[in-house]
């Protein structure tokens, strides 16, 4: 669907009509909405992908007069089934919040200046030519995010990798799922889950890893209980750091201290092994043994380097090693007592039950990151419990398209589109499909996104342009990154919706067309992609940012790389890009019947979707019917020998409290968007600290007092929150990330898993005062 | 022959009512001998359409009692109705107090699965046409400001009318999409219902035998191009 100008006048005239009519019959009230005068006999219905978290759900919106005034779940979308969570159901309430960027900004003596679009991109343009003469191709850089449309992300990697050949291609999946990268790479050797949702409605049992699914995911965690309720035996376990309203929900929640589900999940496989509940057979065919380096580090200074090297191993190695985790020793580290970590042992040991595992940031933000995930990969690799219905590691995430964008089309510094920059083979066939030399790109990976803003802050980078997402309010250790782009010199892009503190430090504002504006693709935690139509028209000049991208690499003498015409720009894309993907392995589904499907799932091989990998029962791949790792070359899954090593900073004397952050039910990562949805707002209007009943006392505090929170990196003073939605044990805090107003992330450390380079947002030490 | 005949009636009559109150005790103990099964299989169907709802649809109709169907003591309007949405068919907000950390289980069932009178709000419960659904607080939420960060320009349609029968005196069709709200007895029956919506003849119970969803507005045509 496209939109032409004058479709786009006569749907002003008809909101303007709507506004008109509303006025005049003043006696009709309708305190819930503004009506319009069109009936909803009028609504058209189709399908989109939801705009917000990485489950994925299908929504159809209903469009009304070229406004989109409705939601319903999509019921052909075997995700939700037509259910939604309540930022779905007002999702298309954030197209139309009343400070909306409509026009380009830049800024003219410190003042921002609305400017016509096609002048900002000339000026954007010009501003990297300048860069690259004067600072080298490497002092410019893009940063995007797990919201970018595929297109969006593939054109970026294009415009950057292949043709300027910069390596500066980072997202702020970094941040969010880098560890479960890293942890799919080194375990199965290829990335993303293996199972699907489906595994949701056939497993036993459910063990979340530091997972609050009842709010962040909370589609899949209403199927989970859909299931618990259809089944009288099937149970859900907790194991989390803080008592929240999954915890409730859950059949047992288990508290343990942070970081210490390392030796969980050992303690789990020392069980295990104990208990003869190994799959002999599975482990002898489709597992080895690695042990990797340890004492690695947390990456807290600048210019860390670190590199893993694996170590093949044999299972006694792997016996000896687990002596360390008996459930006596783990309990000692973790909390949680003996006995319950040997019943978590028995229910994955039990070879009748079929487990889940369910994580997210609980175990992606974490300083040993890519270990936890390899740690309870090992769980259902000695149990042999993957990759069938019901059995499954799952990696969940929570973007729309961090696993579509940034995992798949690899918009990070090391990655291409297949496979990585140092592999020769890799930038071969990247060249070839791009339309450039092999020698544009650089074999070189450059920054990660911590590094990459570190190198702002220095001047090494002194360009940069922001996509779709919010560094100024979710970088760690916030103060030095923002002070840093602020700096004399730097020049930074900002593609935004809505002001944010990023918008704020940007020199250049270009006004973006957003989800259902615009035609693109996401790609969900189950390896399902999802396309969306354009449904409505774009506000002012706001442009799409693949068209954004396309606009500045053609001004700067790339026109034969990005040819494509505006009306079939997102087609002709796709069908270059799965050009990188066409192998069993991987094969993406082709552009018509991702227009027909609400999503389809990859591998998709001879018209049909894989819905489990690495077992030759569901995925073609496979070399027989039984399983096969195929993505490593012994085409084993490699089970990894991790230690429990403590967090980059724990609680002191000084500083006597973790911090723990995170995101709550009704607000999506910085609130950008979910904060100028009335309803959302008004049930959460601002961030609080959630302080355990004890602490308060001692404190002195009671709910909606003061207290100023302070790390050994700034502070932040917000109202106590006691008792409430969420309750930390004694000796944490716990704050949600989404208010502006209050940036936790001035206080958070920017300690990573050095890995996968992805910070640990979930501790570090503060100290708490009454105001 | 007067008299005799109104006593056979009047005796048939009383067989009738007797039996129309027993049969659907009867049948509501064959359906829920095992609820956990009866759950499953509605839980499981794949399909959310009448056609494979209906069972459950008509337990959740035996299982409610005339005297409750025929209750009238609501003052909910329309326009409180959709006070509590920003479109039409969008998940209400939570109108009333509740402790912040309830509501992930089975809590807000309690009251709003089979509805009743509550001492404490002085009225009578709204019933959920979902209670399948036990995960509430996924979609309603509670308003703890009227404050907005940013103004939004938010519009939608206006709400159906009531009514729009095809001929006078006719049955009037389904004004609202089926999806979630297949339950009719749910929001059309009984005293916790808007007073403009609720039904006069609740006891017949086959809504749709009269009541049809309209799928489309365009009218039959021979080999459609």
């Amino acid at each position: 669907m496209t939109i032409t100008r004058r479709d786009f006048i006569r749907s002003m005239a008809l909101d303007s009509a709507a506004v008109a009519a509303f006025t005049m019959f003043p006696g009709i009230s309708f305190a819930g909405w503004k009506p319009t005068d069109l009936s909803s006999d009028s609504i058209q219905w189709s399908k989109t992908p939801c705009r917000f978290c990485g489950t994925g759900c299908g929504l159809l919106v209903g469009v009304s007069g070229k406004r989109a005034v409705a939601v319903k779940g999509d019921p052909n979308c075997s995700v939700n089934k037509g259910l939604c969570c309540v930022k779905g159901y007002h999702s298309v309430q954030v197209l139309y919040g009343r400070d909306r960027f409509k026009t380009a900004y830049v800024r003219k003596n410190g003042k921002m200046v609305p400017t016509p679009i096609e002048k900002a991109l000339d000026l954007v343009a010009s501003r990297m030519k300048e860069s690259i003469e004067k600072t080298g191709k490497d002092s410019i850089a893009i940063y995007g995010s797990g919201q970018w449309s595929i297109p969006d992300g593939y054109t970026a990697s294009k415009f950057f990798k292949g043709c300027i050949g910069t390596n500066n291609v980072e997202a702020n999946a970094r941040l969010c799922m880098a560890s479960a990268v890293t942890g799919c790479l080194t375990t199965f050797g290829l990335d993303e889950p293996m199972g699907c949702y489906e595994d949701i409605d056939n497993a036993d049992v459910f063990i979340t890893w530091g997972n609050n699914m009842a709010e962040m995911h909370p589609v899949l965690f209403s199927r989970m209980l859909a299931n618990r309720k259809s089944k009288t035996h099937v149970r859900i376990i907790d194991l989390t750091t803080r008592s929240t309203r999954s915890s409730q929900a859950a059949d047992k929640s288990f508290i343990f201290n942070p970081q210490s589900d390392l030796a969980i999940a050992n303690a789990i496989c020392y069980e295990i092994i104990k208990n003869n509940w190994v799959n002999q057979d599975f482990v002898s065919k489709h597992v080895s043994f690695y042990k990797g380096k340890t004492h690695i580090g947390y990456g807290t200074e600048d210019h860390f380097k670190f590199k893993d090297k694996g170590e093949a191993v044999d299972f006694n190695a792997y016996k000896e090693f687990l002596k360390d985790y008996t459930p006596e020793i783990a309990e000692k580290i973790s909390g949680v007592s003996a006995e319950n970590i040997k019943y978590l042992a028995a229910l994955y040991g039990d070879p009748e039950k079929k487990v889940t595992s369910f994580w997210t940031m609980g175990m992606n933000q974490h300083t040993r990151g890519t270990w936890i995930n390899n740690l309870v990969y090992n769980i259902h690799l000695l149990t042999g419990k993957i990759s069938t219905p019901g059995n499954s590691p799952f990696s969940l995430t929570g973007q729309p398209s961090a696993c579509g964008t940034v995992r798949e089309v690899g918009t990070l510094t090391h990655k291409l589109p297949h496979g990585v920059v140092m592999k020769e083979k890799a930038r071969k066939l990247a060249a070839k499909i791009w339309g450039v030399p092999e020698s544009n790109i650089d074999p070189k990976p450059t920054y990660h996104t911590v590094e990459m803003f570190r190198a702002l802050d220095r001047g090494e980078i002194n360009f940069m342009w922001i996509q779709v997402t919010n560094p100024m309010v979710t970088m760690p250790n916030l103060r030095r990154y923002r002070n840093g782009a602020k700096k004399d010199g730097r020049f930074i892009v900002v593609s935004e919706i809505y002001p944010t503190p990023t918008s704020d430090v940007a020199d250049v504002i270009l006004p973006s067309a957003l989800w259902v504006e615009r035609e693109g693709f996401f790609g969900n935690s189950e390896r399902r992609t999802q396309h969306n139509e354009q449904l409505v028209p774009k506000p002012g000049e706001a442009m799409c940012n693949t068209w954004q991208l396309i606009q500045v690499a053609r001004r700067m003498g790339f026109e034969k790389q990005f040819p494509w015409k505006e009306d079939s720009y997102i087609e002709d894309i796709w069908n270059e890009y799965i050009k990188f993907h066409d192998t069993p392995k991987h094969r993406m589904a082709p552009y018509k019947l991702l227009r027909e499907r609400s999503g389809v799932q990859w591998p998709f091989v001879n018209g049909k979707e894989t819905r489990w990998r690495y077992n030759g029962k569901y995925d073609p791949a496979c070399r027989d019917d039984t399983w096969d790792f195929y993505g490593k070359p012994d085409h084993k899954a490699w089970i990894w020998l991790r230690p429990y090593e403590p967090p980059a900073e724990s609680p002191d004397r000084e500083y006597p409290f973790w911090l723990n952050t995170g995101r709550v039910l009704e607000h999506w990562h910085t609130g950008s968007m979910t904060r100028r949805i009335p309803i959302l707002h008004r049930a959460v209007p601002e961030s609080y600290v959630e302080i355990n009943q004890e602490d308060a006392k001692t404190l002195g505090v009671v709910n909606k007092s003061l207290v100023k929170i302070s790390s050994r990196r700034g502070s932040v003073v917000m109202k106590v929150s006691i008792n409430g939605r969420g309750n930390p044990p004694k000796g944490m805090v716990f704050v949600p990330f989404f208010d502006e107003s209050y940036l936790i992330n001035e206080v958070t450390l920017d300690a990573f898993c050095p890995i996968s380079k992805q910070p640990d947002y979930k501790k570090c030490a503060v100290k708490l005062e009454k105001v | 022959m007067g008299k005799q005949g109104q006593k056979i009636g009047k005796l048939f009559f009383l067989f009738v009512v007797i039996s129309v109150i027993a049969l659907p005790v009867i049948i509501l103990q064959a359906f829920f001998v095992n609820t956990d099964n009866a759950l499953a299989k509605v839980n499981k169907a794949e399909t959310a359409d009448f056609d494979h709802k209906a069972k459950q649809l008509f337990g959740t109709y035996n299982g409610t009692t005339p005297a409750y169907m025929e209750g009238n003591s609501t003052d909910r309007t329309l326009d409180y109705y959709y006070s509590l949405r920003v479109y039409p068919g969008s998940p209400p907000f939570i109108p009333h107090d509740l402790a912040d950390g309830k509501g992930a289980g089975y809590e807000c069932l309690s009251c709003h699965e089979r509805g009743g009178f509550v001492q404490a709000m002085n009225r009578f419960t709204p019933v959920t046409p979902h209670p399948q659904n036990t995960s509430c607080r996924q979609c309603h939420i509670k308003m703890v400001t009227k404050t907005l960060f940013k103004e939004n320009d938010w519009v939608s349609v206006r709400p159906p009318k009531l009514g729009r029968s095809a001929l006078p005196g006719a049955p009037p069709p389904i004004a609202h999409a089926l999806q979630m709200r297949e339950n009719c007895i749910a929001c059309h029956v009984g005293p916790g219902t808007v007073v403009p919506i609720r039904v006069e003849h609740p006891m017949r119970g086959n809504c749709r035998q009269c009541h049809l969803p309209e799928e489309t507005k365009a009218l039959f045509t021979r080999n459609p191009k």
